[in-house]
């Protein structure tokens, strides 16, 4: 509990920084167009849009800006920069991070080579991007259109929870008590998880993670939300089915902490919230139908057959009642109706 | 000794050469194998696990329930299958509230009950513990003479707390002592204690994922220099099978490292032939590995 009153009271801090902000920022910029609203928009909902867009609008993910004092000379390089990313998590095609990194430093190089060549473009800019930046991030010039589009370019980044390639904490990044729901907290407990409560957050977990080398998956972040009661945050966020419960994790945790059983845990409640893809859908749609996850084939019989074993082993295949009971179960634990499977027509819907 | 043989899903009812040789070695070693009539999927423990623990529980519990009604210990050959019926009878075993709850679905859904008075066994474990090295090695006909590359997999020894077969799964030896004994060496190599990729959902979920763990096994097994891949889970083998065709297609490598399950291993070294051990139908060409053994 004193977490969560830390917590508190450092979200009630924070925000009312922000809330100062935006009117500020409301006052400075009424005749001015869109940006500056939809910066105001964004501040206000900065939790629902880092679920909804790093999720659904793959646009929005961007190589977060490392050094502002460059970026608007970077301008013309970032597009190329940006596309890839991009177009590779639209396809939920996740590649290693390593080769975003690579990008990245290859943009800071370019970058720096710009900056020898037209020195005096950017000290006017910088001084432009400076005054901005003492205006907390929000004052809009829409007179200087590099300005501008750095500008949107740190609010991306600040949303961006999947390409976390800054070490620096954004201001942003604020949760209220709205996001903290206790009951998610209190599932773990419940489950006979409370070693989710023991995690000091040392990341031995994640260092060695074969999933988060390669994935956006990050395991120690999910401990701690759920810990914390960030229960859509979790459960929205499809990294969490990135995990092989390969149990690294846990076997080098210096806590004991039950991680793969958390991880199990929060994936439960997300499947509940209707978090689960189509092929895990099928896969369970298998078990209903046949009382296997991988049912047997012609293939198969003919060869179980060819080396003299029963051609369809003595399982729920061969005993149709034994399959009744596997059905009566799924039945009675409601798992048809969670993963949308019609009984009648032995189907998923 | 009576063992109650849970088959699962993978291994009967894809790869059914390592079941044969699984049934001929314990006939051998004068151990009954029994069949579990009616047994289910375990089920998977990453998937089923993910999405409804109770659900999960109740299938795996019926399924400890047969085996219970037969008087005997449970034996599977897949760390899936391992995982999620040891972690369920300890569970159960251990939370009397969690018990009683699933044991109400089970009286309303079937004529079964979990009693938690049977234990859930690795074939691995039992053959190790139980039988001994120089006992198996007694059976054997033909020396292996192969460069292997031994793949754990994850559920077979972790979490090492629960499961209690090696004290840490950093550095075991038991699978190498296992193959060993065929006179197939086992070779050292990069991220031997990693997992395939397949586990957890993440293969029905997003291959592309499981394809770029399964490469970087295949990398470092190929800088060791292996001929074969040898397991003790039906889903490691598929996706080294299945998995390794499908990581050549999609980065254009040409790995064709045979795949052999431990069992299917021990068949080569009773002198079994390919088709017996349904090699012949694996995706990846045993050959090669076949005839550096002939050559012997």
């Amino acid at each position: 509990m004193s977490v969560l009153d830390r917590l508190k009271s450092l979200i009630s801090g924070t925000k009312k920084d922000i809330d100062e902000n935006l009117s500020n920022e409301a006052n400075q910029e009424k005749p001015e167009e869109s940006i500056g609203a939809e910066q105001t928009s964004s501040e206000e909902e900065i939790k629902s849009d880092s679920e909804t867009n790093s999720k659904e609008e793959p646009s929005k993910i961007e190589v977060p800006v490392t050094e502002e004092e460059i970026t608007p000379v970077v301008a013309e390089a970032e597009p190329e920069v940006e596309a890839e990313p991009v177009e590779e998590e639209a396809e939920a095609e996740v590649e290693a991070e390593a080769e975003e990194e690579i990008e990245e430093v290859s943009a800071e190089e370019v970058s720096e080579e710009e900056t020898e060549e037209s020195v005096e473009n950017v000290v006017e800019e910088v001084s432009d991007e400076e005054v901005s930046l003492e205006n907390e991030d929000l004052e809009d010039d829409t007179s200087d259109d590099e300005a501008e589009e750095a500008e949107v370019e740190e609010d991306d980044s600040e949303e961006n929870e999947e390409s976390d390639n800054m070490t620096l904490l954004k201001e942003n990044d604020v949760y209220s008590m709205d996001d903290i729901d206790k009951e998610f907290t209190q599932k773990f407990i419940d489950a006979g998880l409370e070693t989710v409560d023991h995690c000091f957050q040392c990341g031995t977990c994640g260092g060695g993670c074969p999933s988060g080398r390669r994935t956006p998956y990050r395991v120690r972040q999910i401990v701690r939300k759920c810990l914390l009661g960030l229960k859509e945050e979790v459960i929205s966020d499809p990294a969490l089915w990135m995990c092989t419960t390969c149990y690294t994790c846990q076997e080098r945790c210096p806590r004991s902490v039950q991680i793969v059983g958390i991880i199990k845990m929060a994936r439960n409640v997300a499947a509940q919230a209707g978090y689960m893809a189509d092929a895990h859908k099928a896969t369970g749609s298998f078990v209903i139908k046949s009382g296997h996850g991988v049912p047997i084939n012609d293939k198969t019989k003919a060869l179980r057959k060819a080396i003299g074993l029963a051609e369809v082993p003595p399982t729920t295949h061969a005993l149709p009642e034994a399959l009744e009971e596997v059905r009566a179960i799924c039945a009675a634990c409601k798992f048809d109706e969670l993963i949308g499977f019609n009984m009648e027509t032995n189907e998923l819907e | 000794m009576e063992i109650a043989y849970f088959l699962g899903c993978i291994m009967n009812n894809r790869y059914p050469g390592i079941e044969k040789a699984t049934r001929m070695l314990f006939d051998k070693l004068d151990i009954e194998l029994k069949d579990m009539e009616g047994a289910s999927c375990c089920p998977a423990p990453g998937v089923f696990g993910s999405f409804d623990e109770t659900t999960w529980a109740t299938i795996a519990a019926r399924n400890i329930a047969i085996a219970e009604g037969m008087g005997a210990d449970i034996m599977t050959e897949c760390n899936g299958c391992f995982g999620s019926l040891r972690e369920c009878n300890d569970m159960l075993k251990e939370n009397a509230a969690k018990k009683d709850e699933i044991n109400a679905i089970l009286a309303e859904t079937t004529d079964k009950q979990f009693a938690g008075d049977v234990n859930v066994r690795h074939f691995a474990e039992i053959l190790y513990n139980d039988v001994g090295l120089d006992k198996i090695a007694e059976l054997f006909n033909t020396n292996l003479d192969l460069n292997v590359a031994v793949h754990y997999g994850c559920h077979f020894l972790k979490p090492t707390a629960e499961v209690g077969i090696e004290e840490s799964a950093e550095n075991p030896t038991i699978l190498d002592e296992l193959v060993e004994i065929t006179g197939a060496k086992s070779v050292p190599y990069e991220n031997k204690m990693m997992c395939c990729g397949a586990g957890g959902g993440l293969r029905a979920r997003d291959i592309d994922v499981t394809l770029s763990y399964t490469k970087e096994k295949l990398d470092a097994m190929a800088a060791a220099g292996v001929d074969a891949i040898v397991n003790v889970c039906p889903f490691c083998h598929l996706q080294f099978d299945v998995g390794q065709t499908e990581v050549n297609e999609k980065y254009g490598t040409d790995f064709a490292f045979p795949v052999f399950h431990l069992a299917q291993l021990y068949g080569l070294a009773m002198g079994l032939d390919a088709g017996e051990l349904t090699l012949d139908a694996q995706l990846i060409d045993a050959a090669p590995a076949l005839a550096k053994i002939a050559k012997e």
